[in-house]
């Protein structure tokens, strides 16, 4: 087979009709240029879900009670050992946190409100969101510390204020009703979101004196939940495997059992992408088509007299399948570039605060930033590629059935 | 005696006209030896083109055996006439047709890729059967940079550059002026005399049908004169 032909009068031949090539390579660098983009918006929100979804209090694995999660009160709580630290081999931890998690009713001197009240060690809480609010007032200083962090939405809602009390309402490890007075240290910003109304923090200790049975005075280490981040989040099922020989008798679970709906969304997102690329270039692959048989029909004379002197049709079958693909592998290279300078363009991300409400529905937070997935762009581009080769299948084998005697009866 | 190049035996084609059975060639005997300048003369109709294509190898015959240089082609599949026109037949067509996206020495030069030459060897023949048409110089213009007598010319380099045993022109002068058809003929006649190149062509132009060496002149799909 003479590639070094073929190239040359592939390549050639796509300067011959400048327009009509430019156009199309215009129209196939945009439709990449715009999937590349959607691509990398639908990646931002995927990876902002998975995010909030890790930070939300989840973590990639989570060890509980093996009823708390059909009844999360704390009585369904355990005592983790003193010296616990999460061992997994071959993974990475990046951090883990031991909780107490409750439902709680607040009340204020006029409202109230239902929430979950949870306690947390601070100086552990770089996993979640909790590190990251931004507040009105104190944070928790310690574990030890006996106030509350409320959400400034369910400070509204109760019409309370920062240095005012609330009282806490909820079960403790007996079963018992329990309530007490916390002063209120800060309120949380969490950009309007549902979080600012479900949230109510307090120390890990704290909590443990609130809701512990009362046998000693910290609760027996008592927690309802240890939370661990990964610094691969791939790995989860290998650190559930591991964790699940370290605490044989608990629920230990992965972000994506812990939080179906946001799973569902993570696997919806994925389709989504391919969808939107199937889309763009599937359209375009009917212009592909339309102007390689043009260009076909235009040249048969000149095929059938290649044929003549003895051209195999597989070379002039291949002629034509170079053609498609050569003007596809430049419409990648201009549509991937181009993508690319768009989602740079838009790295700082998308203000998306005015929507905040209706967004937070779709697990979103209010600035939505793009990320570009080189994988996705390989797999773009490869799947670009197949597209050239099967759009040009029609047009080469039109070429091929081009006989002498057809081409000097034109 | 030597083998003819062209060994026509009984050749009958017959096409289909919307169901319409047209006898385009009747059972045609010619024998085609080595080094002859055969014109196939004749009226519109009379089969001379037809005659020529089966010998190409671009059309079949309904019944009748064609060989050309030994080699029998009925029965033979496209792919493998495709190869015997690569290596044994050379064509010049009335409407050159050059690649216009090559060279004039780039359209000489890629048979002899098709044939699998290596380059060194292919630009070297390609060159030097541009230089034997005079066209040595013009070797890197594109064929919209020639005239129609050198486009011509680029396409016999192309259709001899192979060495092939024979020579096919169909209506080679159709498209020429009658000093630039002249000069071809001259051209055309040099390569049968000086290299022994065996030609058959169709034509209408008596300027062609005088500088054969043997004319053959068909009528209603039979061989009406023949010498």
């Amino acid at each position: 087979m003479p590639f070094k032909l073929i190239i040359q009068l592939s390549v050639r031949n796509l300067f011959r009709y400048p327009r009509r090539n430019g156009l199309l390579l215009l129209a196939i660098a945009f439709a990449l240029a715009g999937a590349t983009l959607t691509n990398s918006l639908m990646r931002g929100w995927q990876y902002d879900m998975l995010d909030r979804a890790v930070e939300n209090l989840v973590g990639h694995v989570k060890v509980q009670a093996a009823e708390y999660r059909d009844d999360p009160n704390m009585q369904h709580s355990f005592k983790l050992p003193a010296d616990f630290k999460p061992q997994i081999a071959g993974v990475e931890v990046a951090g883990w946190a031991p909780r107490i998690k409750v439902p709680a009713v607040v009340l204020s001197e006029r409202e109230s409100r239902g929430v979950q009240l949870v306690g947390v060690d601070p100086e552990r809480e770089n996993i979640s969101f909790f590190a990251d609010l931004t507040l009105a007032g104190d944070t928790l200083v310690d574990q030890n510390d006996g106030r509350i962090v409320l959400g400034a939405e369910l400070a509204r809602q109760l019409q309370t204020s920062v240095g005012r009390k609330v009282v806490v309402l909820t079960q403790g490890a007996d079963g018992k009703n329990r309530e007490r007075g916390f002063r209120i240290a800060g309120l949380f910003d969490a950009d309007g979101t549902s979080m600012e109304k479900t949230f109510a923090f307090t120390g890990l200790t704290s909590a443990r004196t609130f809701l512990g049975d009362g046998r000693s005075g910290d609760g027996d280490g008592l927690v309802t939940e240890v939370s661990v981040v990964l610094a691969d989040e791939p790995q989860r099922q290998q650190a559930v495997q591991d964790l699940a020989i370290t605490f044989p008798d608990k629920d230990v679970a992965d972000w994506r059992t812990l939080q179906p709906q946001v799973a569902e969304m993570f696997a919806m997102a994925d389709v989504a992408i391919y969808i939107i690329f199937v889309l763009m270039m599937g359209g375009l692959a009917f212009g592909l088509v339309n102007t390689l048989i043009a260009a076909v029909m235009e040249r048969v004379r000149e095929l059938g007299m290649l044929r003549a002197i003895g051209m195999p049709r597989r070379v002039v079958l291949m002629q034509v399948v170079v053609e498609s693909m050569f003007i596809m592998s430049v419409g990648i290279v201009l549509g991937l570039a181009a993508g690319c300078l768009s989602v740079w363009a838009l790295a700082d991300g998308i203000d998306l605060s005015a929507f905040a409400e209706g967004i937070d529905a779709f697990g979103m937070r209010a600035l939505l930033i793009p990320v570009l997935s080189v994988d996705d762009l390989l797999l773009f581009s490869g799947l670009s590629l197949l597209l050239g080769l099967v759009a040009s299948i029609f047009p080469a084998l039109r070429a091929v059935r081009i006989t002498p005697l057809m081409a000097m009866n034109r | 005696m030597q083998q003819p190049v062209v060994r026509c035996r009984n050749v009958k084609r017959i096409y289909q006209q919307e169901s319409v059975p047209v006898h385009a060639l009747g059972g045609v005997d010619l024998d085609v030896q080595p080094g002859e300048f055969v014109s196939l003369a004749g009226p519109s109709g009379s089969g001379k083109s037809t005659l020529l294509n089966i010998i190409g190898g671009l059309d079949a015959a309904t019944s009748g055996s064609v060989m050309v240089d030994g080699v029998e082609l009925s029965g033979k599949s496209p792919a493998a006439l495709s190869a015997l026109r690569l290596q044994k037949i050379g064509f010049v067509f009335q409407a050159y047709n050059l690649l216009p996206v090559l060279s004039a020495l780039e359209n000489v030069e890629f048979i002899l890729q098709l044939q699998g030459i290596n380059k060194t060897q292919r630009r070297q023949r390609a060159a030097q059967a541009l230089a034997n048409l005079g066209l040595g110089e013009l070797g890197d213009r594109r064929p919209g940079e020639l005239s129609g007598g050198q486009q011509q010319r680029v396409a016999i380099a192309r259709a001899i550059v192979t060495e092939p045993v024979l020579l096919i022109a169909d209506e080679p002068t159709a498209n020429l002026d009658s000093a630039t058809t002249e000069e071809l003929l001259v051209l055309m006649s040099q390569l049968n005399a000086e290299h022994n190149m065996t030609i058959v062509t169709a034509t209408h132009d008596p300027m062609v049908m005088s500088h054969a060496r043997r004319q053959v002149h068909l009528m209603d799909g039979h061989i009406d004169r023949d010498g």
